[in-house]
């Protein structure tokens, strides 16, 4: 009974201490000077250094996709529908997800543990000694980057992955590359690419800000490095399903499904 | 320094190229649904729309056109649809020409059909109200495919019965099972074959009879071409037109005097009467004619007796011989 109030308790403490860092976040961000130079590094680090993950994990996704979908179709004798059901799948859900979790997953435990380690080895510590500040400069531009190069990423990752598509169609059938460029531009419709493209803000700020706050408060030296990292790809995945959940109940209220 | 700038650059093309990407995506999407076009605004009015929704495509003769910008119910009965058609239609678009919902595909999103009318009308202007027509919906394709079946349902089972009778039948199977009527059948054809071919000739003589009097050989050809022949034709039928007369003149006078001879031997005391229908001169006419016989035999005795007399035997001898002479 208490080990289970304990946790609990632990949990709540943890969820104000993310909501605190967070809070700390828009006040640093807001607040001049702006690490230009660094938001930038961060940005080719976090965005461009991903892109060939991404875009791999992209074509695979939209081709594997296709080929598991064709089955399906051609036994109800649409299979000409299988351009508009592939692109509405990579559009919507698949392409923002599938690339938030990657992104997570090599991002997010990145971050964890190069703060992490900056923490346990107290870089940080003299950082804040030597007047400069470490949130703004090691946080505000990591979870800035993150923010703005995740949807970057999950747009071209849609782009691969639809080519992806069109592979798999052309594998077993024949289809032209306008047809299916018209098919997929007719069936997708702002209401499509707006919240999709909307969520992975969230999903890149989720990545971000967890990373960063695993890593700033990592203690117990070199295990929690590793425990830093490991536990700020797990929060970040289970976060980024949370936001996914609460988009599409938005957009499904505001009758945008 | 240097190599910041090459990834600052590299940055750029990276975010550049998907912001390319999303531009180039949000474009061609909003002009797929007419939002950057130079766009007609044009109506239907529909008792039901079958499910139709803001958004789906309108085609002119089969050819994206737009798309249904607001569906509105006006009363209890009538739906407006409101449609975006791109402008360069509007001239190929009148304004008696028919809207109509259909379907994608059998499954597919509902869609405005626009046809054309052939009778003449001005071209369509902005908020112009067209005609409709009810096309045949997945519903109603039902309905009949449901009636369809009942028919098959009845059809099969009128089959069933009549193979049932004709697996009863012993007549059918006898008639099957005869190895000879093959045989027989193709005798019949065969005759059938030479009937024909006798047909055809005695078809092709009749060709050439009605050729030839077409031309006017043959006597049925000179009959129906030979003016000579037809004016002796007409002379003789006006001859045996008048035969014909003289002879009705004669039955009457044969028919009179037939009638005279009628009341001769109708009237007692005449001559013919008296030979026709008196008894005692008949029986004295018998009488006449029996002595008539006798006397005939009594001559024939004496002209015998005359042949064998030594005066007038020489004479029969003569007589003799001068037959047999004209005979040789």
């Amino acid at each position: 009974m208490k080990g289970k109030e304990l946790k609990s308790e632990a949990f709540l403490n943890e969820t104000g201490a993310i909501s605190r860092f967070t809070g700390w976040f828009f006040h640093e961000f807001l607040r001049p000077r702006f690490e230009l130079r660094e938001f930038l590094r961060q940005c080719f680090l976090v965005g461009y250094k991903s892109l060939p993950l991404i875009g791999l994990t992209g074509f695979i996704m939209g081709l594997v996709l296709t080929m598991q979908l064709r089955p399906t179709l051609v036994a109800y004798g649409v299979e000409a529908r299988l351009p508009d059901m592939v692109s509405l799948s990579i559009i919507r859900e698949i392409g923002p997800v599938i690339t938030a979790l990657i992104f997570a997953g090599k991002i997010g435990s990145s971050i964890g543990a190069e703060l992490g380690s900056m923490r346990v080895t107290e870089q940080i510590d003299a950082m804040e000694v030597s007047g400069t500040n470490p949130y703004k400069y090691l946080v505000v531009t990591r979870v800035l980057a993150t923010t703005l190069m995740l949807p970057i990423l999950t747009i071209l990752s849609d782009a691969i992955g639809l080519y992806g598509g069109f592979l798999g169609i052309n594998i077993r059938g024949v289809m032209s590359l306008d047809l299916y460029i018209n098919e997929v531009l007719n069936t997708v419709v702002f209401s499509d690419v707006v919240p999709a493209t909307i969520k992975t803000f969230f999903f890149g700020f989720a990545v971000g800000i967890i990373g960063c706050y695993k890593g700033y408060n990592s203690k117990k030296g070199t295990e929690g490095v590793g425990r830093s990292a490991n536990s700020a790809v797990v929060l970040s995945s289970l976060l980024i399903f949370i936001i996914d959940l609460v988009v599409v109940q938005i957009t499904d209220l505001l009758g945008l499904n | 320094m240097a190599k910041q700038a090459i990834n600052n650059i590299k940055l750029g093309i990276f975010v550049l190229a998907g912001l390319v990407i999303l531009i180039v995506t949000l474009y061609l999407i909003g002009r797929n649904q007419s939002l950057f076009g130079d766009d007609i605004h044009i109506r239907a009015r529909f008792r039901n729309v079958g499910g139709l929704t803001k958004g789906n495509n309108v085609r002119f003769s089969g050819i994206q056109a737009g798309n249904v910008r607001s569906v509105a119910l006006v009363n209890d009965t009538t739906i407006e649809v409101s449609m975006l058609v791109n402008r360069k239609f509007q001239p190929f678009i009148h304004k008696n020409a028919f809207v109509a919902i259909g379907n994608e595909g059998l499954m597919g999103n509902k869609v405005i059909n626009i046809s054309t009318n052939i009778i003449p009308a001005a071209a369509i202007e902005e908020n112009d109200l067209l005609p409709t027509k009810t096309e045949a919906g997945t519903n109603e394709m039902l309905a009949t495919l449901s009636t369809t079946n009942d028919n098959v349902a009845i059809i099969s089972e009128d089959l069933k019965q009549t193979i049932k009778r004709l697996n009863n039948s012993a007549a059918l199977w006898n008639l099957l099972n005869d190895t000879t009527i093959s045989s027989n059948l193709r005798i019949s054809l065969s005759n059938i074959r030479y009937a024909a071919v006798k047909v055809n000739e005695v078809a092709s003589g009749l060709n050439t009879i009605v050729v030839d009097a077409h031309n006017g050989k043959g006597t049925v050809g000179s009959l129906l071409t030979d003016t000579v022949v037809a004016s002796d034709l007409k002379k003789a039928v006006g001859h045996i037109n008048q035969a014909s007369a003289d002879a009705d003149i004669l039955i009457s006078r044969l028919d009179s005097l037939v009638q005279g001879i009628q009341n001769d031997v109708n009237t007692k005391g005449g001559t013919v009467n008296t030979v026709l229908k008196d008894t005692a001169l008949a029986n004295k006419l018998s009488n006449s004619l029996d002595n008539i016989e006798k006397g005939t035999a009594a001559f024939s005795e004496d002209m015998e007796a005359l042949k064998h007399n030594f005066l007038t035997r020489g004479y029969f001898r003569k007589q003799e011989k001068a037959k047999r002479k004209a005979n040789k």
